[in-house]
C-alpha cells in the first residue's frame, strides 16, 4: 500500500458516505415543505403548522441543559419499529366519551420552534411526545392547573402517584423565600419553614410551558396521518 | 534496497532512546492527564449511576442533577480520558515507526494545555446548566473550535514524520494511526458545524449526533487502539504478524464499514427511511473488521502463554482485543431488525459506548502505557501488585457492566415494549442491574486509583531503576535482560 492509495482510498471511502447520508439528506431535510390540508381529503384548506404556543425556545433550552433527554424520549415510533402508539396515552388521546381519537405517530413538524430535535437516549422514564395533553388529562376535573401540577411534580416527581419515580427532584429550580404579607402568590403547595413560601425560578416556568407545548391533539392532513382507519373528507 | 534498510536498522539502538527523550514531556503529559480525568470520570460515572436507581442520592446538589452528571461523565471519559490517551499513544507510535524524533514538543505541551483547560472549562460549563443538551457534544459550544485548532496542533507533528520518513516499509499501525488522524478532525468539523453552526432541520441534527457518536469511536477509538495492538503484539512477542494481508483487509474493511454506521439510533423517526437501515445495517457488519482484528493478533500471540503471562502490556491488550470481538458481536445483536426495538431506548445503548471506550479502546491504551512509560521515563514499573490489581479489577467490574447494561437493557427494553403492562413495570425494571452498573464503577474507579497513582509516581521519575522489566510472574535466573542492576550504572559501565 502506498500512501497514494492510501489517500484516495479513505476519500473514496469516506466521502461517499458523507455525501450520501450526511451532507444530502441535511440540505434536502433544510428545505422540507409544509403540508396543505385540502378540501376532498380533510374538508378544510390552509397550510399545516402545529400551533406550539408557550416559551418553547427557552424551555428547550433548559431541558437541553439539565440532560432530561437522558431518561426521557420524545419520539413515537411507527408500530414496525415499537409499541408505542398503544402504550397509553403517549401517542395521544384514545377515544372515549370525551375525546377524540388523536393518537399519531411522531412528524418531521413536531420539532418545530426547537434548535435540537431531543429524540433521548433511553426510557429510564416515560416518553414525553404528548405529556402536556396528559397531565391535562390528570388534572380534569380537579382544581389544580397543569402548570401547577408540572412545578409540584418537578419539586417532588415521587410525591404524588408515582412513587417508584427514579426522576430527580428539583429543588435547584425553585427558590425559598421570605412570606410577607399575602405572599407573592405562585408559591407551591408544599411544607415551608415557618415565615417562608417555595417558589418556581423563572427557568422552571420555562420548562414547564415548554412540556405543555409538547402534545399530540391536533388534526394532521390526511397525507400527514398514518392510521390505518383514516378517512378522506368526502367519503365521511 | 537491502542495503538501504539495513543501514536504518543499525541505527535503530541509538534512535529508538534519542525517540523515546525528545517525546518524554509531551507523552507523559498527555497520558498522566489522561489518567487523572480518567479518575474524574469514574467519580461522576459512579454519581451518576446511583443516581438512576436511587434518585435522592446527592439530590439537594443542583450541580450534580442526574442529566448533567451523566453528560459530564461521558464528556469527560471521551474528551478527558480517551482523547488524550490517544494522542500520547499516536504521537510516539508515529514516531518510533516512522523513525523520526519529535521535533516539536513545545508546541504540543501548549497545544495539550489549552485542550485540558478546554476540556475544563466544558465540563464546568455542562454542570453550570450551560450544556448543549447534545449527547457527546455538551460542551458549551465555543469549546469545539478550541479542541479543534489544539488538536490541529498535536497532531500536525506526526503527520510530518510519517511523510518524511526515510524508506523501509510501512506497517500496517501507521496506516490505521494517520487514518484514525484524519478521521476524527473530519467527523468532528462536519457534527459540529452542522449542529451548532449551519442551521439545518432539528431531526437532521439529532440523526448527525447519532452518526457522530458512533464514527468518533468507530473511525477515531478503534484505529487507535487497533494500531497500537498491532504494535505490540509483534513486539512483546518477537515474532511477525499472523498474516499481514488480513491485516491489510481489516483496515479497509473499517473504512468502508465505518462511515455508514450510527443512525439506526433514529429507527422510526420521521427522517429518509434508508438512513436508518444503512446505520444498523453498517453497525451489524462492523463484526468483519473487528473479528479480522481479532484473528490475526490473537493468532500473532498463540503459543506465547508464559510470555501473555507475564507481561502487563500483552495481557491488557488481549483482553482489549477480546473487548473488540465482544463489541462486535454485540452490534450484531442489537441492530437486527428484530432487536433494535429492545435496544433503542434502553441502557444498552450506554453499555455498547462503554465497552467500546473502556472494555476495548482503553484496555488497549492501559497496554501501551505499561510498554511506553518505562521506556521513556528509563524506569520500569514499581509494584507487580498494582498492575495485578489494575487488570483484575478491570476485567471484572467491565464484565459485570456488560452484563449489567446491555443484558439488563434488553430486559428493561422488553418490558417498554408490553404495551399492556403499567409504565412503572418498565420503569422499575432497569433498578437492579443499575445498582450492578454502580457497584462495578466502583471497582474500575478502584483499579484506576491503583493506576493512576502508579504513574504518577513513574511521572515523577520514582520508578525502579533497573535492566528488568516489571513482569507478572517471578524472574527466572536467566532473563534475556542481561544481569538485574542499576540500569544508569550498567550502561555507564558498558559505555
Amino acid at each position: 500500500m502506498t500512501f497514494r492509495i492510501f489517500s484516495l482510498g479513505l476519500l473514496g471511502t469516506f466521502l461517499w458516505p458523507w455525501l450520501l447520508i450526511i451532507v444530502v439528506p441535511y440540505a434536502t431535510m433544510q428545505r422540507i415543505e409544509r403540508v396543505e390540508f385540502n378540501e376532498e381529503d380533510d374538508g378544510r384548506t390552509g397550510v399545516y403548522a402545529p400551533a406550539r404556543p408557550g416559551r418553547v425556545a427557552d424551555g428547550a433550552k433548559v431541558y437541553a441543559a439539565n440532560g432530561c433527554y437522558a431518561c426521557h424520549t420524545q419520539l413515537i415510533r411507527p408500530t414496525y419499529a415499537g409499541s408505542d402508539v398503544w402504550r397509553d396515552d403517549w401517542a395521544g388521546m384514545k377515544k372515549t366519551e370525551s375525546n377524540e381519537e388523536t393518537r399519531r405517530e411522531t412528524t418531521v413538524y413536531d420539532y418545530d420552534g426547537e434548535s435540537f430535535a431531543q429524540i433521548g437516549l433511553t426510557r429510564t422514564g416515560p416518553d414525553l411526545s404528548n405529556i402536556g395533553r396528559r397531565v391535562e388529562s390528570y388534572v380534569k376535573g380537579t382544581d389544580t392547573t397543569d402548570e401547577e401540577w408540572f412545578l409540584m411534580h418537578l419539586y417532588n416527581p415521587r410525591g404524588g402517584f408515582k412513587y417508584w419515580s427514579a426522576c430527580p427532584s428539583g429543588p435547584q429550580f425553585f427558590d425559598v423565600k421570605k412570606h410577607y404579607g399575602q405572599g407573592n402568590g405562585g408559591g407551591l403547595a408544599v411544607q415551608a419553614p415557618e415565615g417562608y413560601e417555595v417558589l418556581p425560578s423563572d427557568e422552571v416556568r420555562a420548562l414547564v410551558s415548554y412540556l405543555i407545548s409538547l402534545r399530540k391533539d391536533d388534526t394532521v392532513p390526511y397525507s400527514l396521518n398514518y392510521r390505518a382507519d383514516k378517512k378522506r373528507a368526502i367519503e365521511q | 534496497m537491502a542495503t538501504d534498510s539495513d543501514s536504518i536498522q543499525h541505527a535503530d539502538p541509538d534512535l529508538r532512546p534519542a525517540i523515546d527523550r525528545s517525546l518524554r514531556h509531551p507523552v507523559m503529559f498527555f497520558f498522566t492527564s489522561a489518567a487523572a480525568w480518567l479518575a474524574v470520570a469514574l467519580v461522576l460515572g459512579i454519581i451518576a449511576s446511583a443516581k438512576s436507581h436511587a434518585p435522592e442520592f446527592m439530590g439537594n446538589i443542583g450541580w450534580l442533577l442526574y442529566g448533567k452528571s451523566q453528560a459530564a461523565h461521558l464528556n469527560t471519559l471521551v474528551y478527558g480520558w480517551g482523547c488524550q490517551a490517544a494522542f500520547g499513544i499516536i504521537i510516539w507510535l508515529m514516531a518510533r515507526l516512522s523513525r523520526k524524533e519529535c521535533r516539536n514538543p513545545g508546541t504540543i505541551l501548549v497545544a495539550g494545555h489549552v485542550w485540558n483547560f478546554a476540556v475544563l472549562f466544558g465540563v464546568i460549563g455542562i454542570l453550570s446548566g450551560q450544556g448543549t443538551g447534545v449527547p457527546w457534544m455538551e460542551f458549551p459550544s465555543a469549546v469545539w473550535p478550541v479542541l479543534l485548532i489544539s488538536y490541529v496542533f498535536i497532531m500536525v507533528g506526526s503527520v510530518v514524520q510519517f511523510r518524511c520518513k526515510e524508506g523501509g516499509h510501512t506497517y500496517i499501525s501507521q496506516w490505521y494511526l494517520l487514518g484514525a488522524i484524519v478521521w476524527f478532525p473530519w467527523v468532528y468539523a462536519t457534527s459540529n458545524l452542522l449542529i451548532f453552526t449551519f442551521d439545518g432541520h432539528p431531526l437532521m441534527d439529532a440523526a448527525i449526533n447519532s452518526w457522530f457518536k458512533s464514527t468518533f469511536i468507530l473511525l477515531f477509538f478503534v484505529p487507535v487502539g487497533v494500531g497500537a495492538a498491532y504494535y505490540l503484539a509483534p513486539k512483546v512477542t518477537g515474532r511477525p504478524v499472523h498474516s499481514y494481508s488480513l491485516a491489510q483487509m481489516g483496515f479497509w474493511a473499517l473504512a468502508v464499514i465505518g462511515p455508514w454506521t450510527g443512525m439506526q439510533k433514529l429507527t422510526g423517526a420521521p427522517i429518509p427511511q434508508f438512513l436508518p437501515y444503512v446505520g444498523a445495517a453498517a453497525t451489524v457488519l462492523f463484526f468483519i473488521p473487528a473479528v479480522t482484528v481479532a484473528v490475526n493478533i490473537l493468532k500473532t500471540v498463540s503459543g506465547h502463554n508464559t510470555t501473555i503471562s507475564a507481561s502487563p502490556t500483552l495481557r491488557f491488550m488481549i483482553a482489549g482485543i477480546i473487548g473488540l470481538l465482544v463489541l462486535g458481536s454485540i452490534g450484531v445483536c442489537l441492530n437486527f431488525p428484530s432487536s433494535i426495538k429492545y435496544a433503542q431506548f434502553s441502557f444498552a445503548g450506554y453499555g455498547y459506548e462503554i465497552l467500546a471506550m473502556y472494555g476495548f479502546f482503553s484496555m488497549c491504551a492501559f497496554a501501551t502505557m505499561y510498554f511506553v512509560v518505562p521506556r521513556i521515563t528509563r524506569r520500569e514499573w514499581l509494584s507487580r501488585r498494582f498492575i495485578r490489581w489494575h487488570f483484575y479489577l478491570s476485567i471484572y467490574g467491565m464484565s459485570t457492566i456488560v452484563i449489567c447494561t446491555i443484558g439488563g437493557g434488553l430486559l428493561q427494553g422488553a418490558a417498554q415494549e408490553y404495551w399492556n403492562m403499567p409504565w412503572s413495570d418498565a420503569a422499575t425494571r432497569g433498578y437492579a442491574y443499575g445498582w450492578g452498573t454502580t457497584v462495578s464503577w466502583l471497582f474500575i474507579l478502584f483499579a484506576n486509583i491503583f493506576f493512576l497513582l502508579h504513574l504518577l509516581l513513574m511521572w515523577a521519575r520514582l520508578g525502579r531503576r533497573s535492566q528488568h522489566p516489571t513482569l507478572l510472574s517471578k524472574h527466572t535466573s536467566e532473563s534475556p535482560h542481561g544481569p538485574e542492576g542499576d540500569i544508569d550504572e550498567i550502561q555507564a559501565a558498558n559505555a
